[in-house]
């Protein structure tokens, strides 16, 4: 239950008094110390709620396996065109964690004829620049432009593609660039935790790989990068698509005439297969000196997008720790005050997901907020859900989802997704009727197999928190910020 | 609950509050910019800016009021913030943090801020959740309750959260420090947060609260999905009956000296790496001014081409990180330049490589290329800002907040457009000088 604080009406008093005087003033038709009756309770939504409608999303394959895709969204001064190359951060070898992100960014750094300075001033020369993305399973190239630039847009999309080169010295930039931001993201608890809970969920599979820190990048050569180039930017492994006030088929046919000569076999990529959840008690510290607040986070593997137990789950998660009323949020920070705040999170990639919870924990409450944390997971695991939580939180998640596609951004983001991930219409625009079909009885199935197996634990905060407040546990595996096991603390060991 | 309901309804067929409402002005469409608004008054003086976009079933609801940084009095820093966190804690019909969760449970998203001159809430929600908003607005505004125990929780909890930030980015009391350099006068140069936020009184607070948290010192901006008819009457329902409260004159504008130039070689400040700040200051500006200063930030700091970055992060490789902003302020607009580099070393020779390229500037004329490359990429920025609804919302709240009529502003753009290389070389004879320089080095020598 939230706690109230009581209501004291010391200062209101005195402040309606002058309201008041003021009403009294202006001669309307409020009396003194009174309130209109329809302040008192929330009032009704319009009877009719506007439903989504998303423009579809007209799909093209070209010849040499490209997919074309297009969007017409006519209020839009803007128009996003984006290469997708169904590979990502997964897709580095083992020794070579970072190389789909350092490819991605070289794209643009020269070709056979041109050098980057060039051809960054050519896209800039029409107010656009291009902005890198890199997933676990998929690599997404975005250039926004006014729509008088998109052909000028495309052509420099379509050299910058196809007759990339790579060499030392921009490469050299480029790790430079990137060594620094890595460093700069080890600084965030957040950061810390979110890839310390990957590399476990994920030991021994590919997705662990996108953990990597600042130190490995130096070791990437352009030979590296022509290699991860040569093996997945292929046009039957890639799409452009093009979102804005366009005409589909004529822009479908532009890219075609300027990407139809892109030659290559399909690539030999297939999704990596999902890992099974964590089983067993497992708590993993990260030690950062000066952190102001214990990091947590308790997350596994859940299904990937595609499958029926999408929706549900995310009514599920939801429940759990969408917002402030939430589960998690009520208790760890309104009821026992043990957190600053807490909430629940879930991302799927190719063929699996994860969720997780997040929360900042004061520092002397860590074993008391971990059990609760789980205590809210097995709840949910264990029981039926509340028929008014079901329906907040799908009420929640139909009123938000226009938001996710107002801006040119958002709405390129999620297309980019819908066309990487090959989603099936559901996830585009059927997403509100998906959601309201949502019963108990699928949280309940959904929350039983995917919340029953045992959460990882991530805490990220100072050193000397270990001995103060984490004693009792069973077992403490200890990392830098390197994501190094330095040591394992064991009950009753000194620490 | 349902009986409620009921009540309501029957009270909207009852009572027409549409009618109530005195518009005294209403601005015709400017043609020029990408969308149209309507503006009007209550007669309690409270503005109000409609603009319909039908695209998606979404609005979003701004209340901003002159209630920022600039109305704070010294040995009161923070309490502008304070303020705007108490507007969560509840009001006669809404206990505290319940707006939160009122737009939350409908799936919409808020937040508030405070900037000197304003401090701004805004939510967007479903469009057929507009009359909730309303009401959460309306409610604070006219009956926030303010306690002595919900005062002391939020202090509390603010002082913790800004050390919080400070410790974990170490890098962040130099943004302040800088602050207090580039406005040498304590209105524009005094922190969001500072140590006078520990000694308020609850009488400061109420007082301050009663003085600028009035519909005559506010404006409310509304922007989505909405009917025009029926969101007057909406309007006019939940908050033509607010009273007005005292008139609040703006603030007097601060007049700088021009000076020797402040440097501040290596403070002793705590950071996390060698780096700096450099500011320039304008003022006064003359007409003009403002749109050269756009095309200008373009030309030195956006894009990967853009003269700053160009010169110490690829051609010097003296810098890690550089990224620079305008800040305009009543009577004053400045650009600040943030460089993150490793040494001492590094740290001089990056600011002698800004200040050469920012010397070519006054020297010659910026080419023709160049200059459509900085509009072209302006004009994209400028069309994504207004491609939601909040930043359009954003956009017309800060243009009545910076004093500038709304009707002229579908001629900004093409005041940008404009300006010719010729007034470029004129604006940067004219500011970039010594004595309107600012440096803040910070980091291990």
């Amino acid at each position: 239950m939230r706690r109230q604080a009581p209501r004291q009406r010391t200062a209101w008093s005195a402040v309606r008094w002058t309201l008041a005087a003021g009403i009294v003033a202006l001669g309307l038709a409020v009396p003194a110390g009174a309130q209109e009756r329809f302040r008192r309770t929330p009032p009704l939504p319009d009877a009719q709620r506007l439903e989504l409608k998303l423009p579809p999303v007209e799909t093209f394959v070209l010849a040499n396996g490209l997919t074309v895709a297009t969007a017409r969204r006519p209020e839009s001064s803007v128009v996003t065109l984006q290469l997708v190359i169904r590979a990502g951060e997964a897709d580095s070898p083992p020794d070579r964690p970072g190389l789909a992100a350092m490819t991605a960014r070289m794209i643009g750094k020269g070709t056979k004829m041109l050098s980057a300075d060039y051809i960054e001033d050519m896209i800039e020369s029409i107010g656009a620049e291009i902005s890198v993305a890199v997933f676990m399973d998929y690599t997404v190239l975005t250039i926004n432009v006014l729509d008088e630039f998109l052909d000028r847009a495309i052509y420099i999309l379509r050299l910058i593609t196809i007759e990339a080169e790579f060499n030392e010295r921009e490469l050299g930039a480029i790790r430079r660039t990137a060594f620094w931001e890595l460093y700069e993201k080890k600084k965030d608890p957040e950061v810390l935790g979110w890839r310390q809970l990957l590399s476990v969920l994920f030991e021994g599979h590919p997705y662990r790989i996108a953990t990597y820190s600042e130190d490995v990048i130096k070791f990437i050569t352009p030979r590296d990068v022509a290699t991860f180039y040569n093996r997945f930017y292929r046009p039957a492994n890639a799409a452009v698509l093009v979102s804005g006030n366009i005409d589909g088929p004529a822009v479908a046919q532009k890219v075609g005439s300027h990407f139809g000569a892109w030659s290559g076999l399909p690539s030999d990529r297939t999704a990596p297969p999902p890992p099974s959840p964590n089983d067993r008690e497992r708590v993993c510290y990260v030690e950062v000196p000066d952190s102001p607040a214990a990091t947590v986070f308790a997350g596994n593997v859940i299904m990937g997008s595609s499958g029926p137990d999408f929706f549900p789950f995310l009514v599920l998660k939801q429940i759990l720790g969408g917002t402030t009323r939430s589960r998690l949020f009520m208790n760890l920070r309104e009821s026992k005050g043990y957190a600053i705040y807490a909430f629940s999170e879930m991302e799927v990639f190719g063929s699996c997901g994860v969720y997780w919870v997040r929360a900042l924990v004061r520092p002397e409450f860590l074993v008391p907020a971990m059990r609760e944390i789980a205590g809210e997971i097995g709840a949910l695991a264990a029981g039926p859900s509340i028929p008014s939580e079901i329906e907040e939180a799908k009420s929640y998640l139909v009123g938000s989802l226009p938001m996710r596609f107002e801006s040119p951004a958002g709405f390129a983001d999620w297309m980019a997704r819908y066309v990487a991930l090959g989603l099936d219409k559901g996830q585009w625009d059927r997403g509100p009727e998906e959601v309201k079909l949502v019963n108990a009885e699928r949280v309940r199935e959904t929350a039983r197999k995917f919340l029953s197996a045992r959460p990882v634990v991530v805490i990220v905060g100072r050193p000397e928190w270990l001995g103060a407040y984490l004693g009792e546990l069973d077992a403490i595996e200890v990392y830098d910020t390197a994501g190094q096991l330095k040591q394992t603390f064991r009950k009753g060991e000194g620490r | 609950m349902k009986k409620a309901a009921r009540a309501i309804i029957v009270l909207a067929f009852l009572v027409r509050p549409g009618l109530s409402a005195v518009p005294s002005q209403e601005s015709a469409t400017p043609g020029s910019l990408p969308f149209s608004f309507q503006e009007f008054r209550l007669r309690n003086g409270l503005r109000v800016i409609l603009s319909e976009d039908p695209r998606l079933p979404l609005v979003t609801v701004a209340v901003g009021y002159s209630a920022g940084t600039l109305r704070e009095k010294p040995e009161q820093e923070g309490l502008a913030f304070l303020l705007e966190n108490l507007m969560f804690q509840g009001s006669e019909n809404i206990g505290p943090l319940q707006h939160i969760a009122f737009v939350q449970k409908v799936g919409g998203e808020l937040n508030a801020v405070t900037s000197p001159d304003k401090a701004l809430f805004y939510e967007t929600l479903p469009s057929n959740q507009l009359a909730l908003a309303l009401w959460l607005e309306s409610d604070r505004m006219k009956s926030l309750v303010i306690t002595p125990a919900a005062i002391e929780r939020t202090r509390t909890d603010l002082i913790k959260e800004h050390g919080d930030r400070v410790m974990s980015d170490p890098d962040l009391e130099t943004f302040s420090q800088f602050d207090l350099l580039l406005f040498p006068d304590w209105l524009y140069g005094h922190p969001l947060i500072g140590p006078g936020i520990a000694n308020l009184v609850e009488a400061d607070i109420a007082e301050f609260h009663r003085t600028y948290y009035v519909p005559n010192n506010a404006v409310l901006c509304i922007v989505g999905n909405i009917d025009i008819a029926k969101t007057r009457e909406l309007v006019a329902r939940y908050f033509d009956s607010i009273p007005p409260g005292p008139d609040s004159p703006f603030p007097s504008r601060p007049v700088f000296r021009r000076e020797n130039d402040a440097v501040v070689r290596f403070s002793l400040l705590p950071a996390g790496s060698a780096g700096f700040h450099m500011g320039f200051r304008f003022f006064p500006l003359q007409p003009g001014d403002a749109s050269s200063l756009r095309i200008l930030e373009y030309v030195l700091l956006e894009g990967e081409t853009s003269r700053l970055r160009s010169r110490v992060l690829r051609r010097d490789l003296t810098a890690r990180y550089l990224t620079g902003a305008l800040d305009e302020r009543p009577s004053i607009a400045t650009l600040k330049i943030f460089c993150l580099t490793t040494n001492a070393d590094l740290v001089s020779r990056s600011e002698k490589g800004i200040l050469a390229e920012i010397d070519k500037l006054r020297a010659n004329a910026v080419s023709q290329d160049e200059l459509t490359k900085a509009r072209r990429r302006f004009v994209t920025d400028y069309f994504n800002r207004l491609s939601t609804n909040l930043g359009k919302a954003r956009f017309l709240v800060d243009a009545v907040f910076a004093g500038k009529g709304l009707d002229t502003l579908g001629g900004e753009l093409a005041d940008v457009l404009s300006v010719s290389p010729q007034a470029l070389v004129a604006f940067s004879r004219r500011y970039f000088i010594p004595q309107n320089r600012v440096v803040l080095e910070f980091g291990p020598r």
